[in-house]
């Protein structure tokens, strides 16, 4: 979750039951290959999870954070405001 | 993996996310057309029940509202299947709205369907406005102005019609539905914000 992406993609997530592929690419800003790039790295780690479905024949991916994600999204977000203390 | 970043990363990352979540706290909307179907449900459910048990309609009349009821259930899975396959993205407000909104329903119909011992008569129309009322004030909650006003309209409808008799209260609380299930559910869809 180092990353500025990935954590922006878990902040997306953490309010929302899930997000589709395309909003995350426009909340973020990130280009497809990019935000694929991250989105599967997270897969990888069992922060968040992928669905692919099909609506109107056209493919739909949508990801929701797991338990795992959030709590490493917690338990990140404290990190780095222990680092700010520490620096400040 | 924190040390990693600086101060600067890490107060840019905090900022971020700080952002983002403030973003996310959006105001509460569910489709308008749910409001106008299940308005014009509870306001036909309401007058229907009066004029039959006035006498100034045949109890086989009651029919009319379970085709109805059918008809706003199938109308609500199917609009809603659309929806949600539309949209790019689904908070867990709206999920716990949603939550909300089908216990409150669900409550007015076992009071409907299997208390209608207690809840007699008028009682059991004045059952939909407690549930629509309910229903529009936990969206104002979330700040949504009309569904405040739409919710306190509900409300007065309830109380004025207590205050009320005859063919009154009915009438009432038909209008309070209308008015404010009804009106809300056309103002989301006229202008969605």
């Amino acid at each position: 979750m180092l990353s500025k992406i990935r954590l922006g993609i878990v902040a997306e997530l953490l309010t929302s039951e899930w997000v589709a592929f395309s909003e995350l690419q426009r909340a973020l800003d990130a280009s497809q290959g990019n935000l694929g790039a991250h989105l599967a790295k997270l897969v990888d780690a069992g922060y968040i999870e992928e669905t692919k479905t099909f609506v109107n024949r056209r493919p739909l991916t949508q990801y929701r954070l797991t338990s795992q994600g959030r709590a490493a999204f917690v338990a990140h977000v404290a990190q780095l405001q222990s680092l700010l203390k520490e620096t400040s | 993996m924190e040390e990693q970043l600086n101060a600067a990363q890490a107060r840019d990352h905090i900022e971020m996310v700080a952002r983002i979540l403030e973003e996310s706290q959006q105001r509460l909307c569910a489709g308008g057309e749910f409001f106008v179907v299940w308005g014009l449900f509870g306001a036909l459910v309401t007058l229907l029940g009066h004029f039959v048990a006035k006498g100034a309609l045949p109890a086989t009349s009651l029919w009319a509202a379970l085709v109805a009821l059918a008809g706003a259930i199938v109308f609500s899975i199917w609009r809603g299947r659309a929806l949600r396959m539309a949209s790019e993205r689904r908070s867990l407000l709206q999920r716990e709205f949603f939550n909300v909104l089908w216990i409150t329903i669900g409550m007015a119909f076992v009071a409907n369907l299997a208390v209608f011992n207690i809840f007699r008569g008028i009682a059991s129309a004045a059952i939909w406005n407690f549930a629509d009322a309910i229903v529009l004030l936990y969206i104002g909650l979330h700040g949504n102005r009309r569904a405040q006003v739409a919710g306190v309209v509900v409300v007065v409808s309830l109380v004025v019609a207590n205050f009320t008799s005859g063919d009154v209260p009915a009438y009432v609380l038909a209008a309070g539905v209308l008015a404010g299930y009804c009106g809300f559910g056309i103002a989301e869809l006229v202008s969605p914000d």
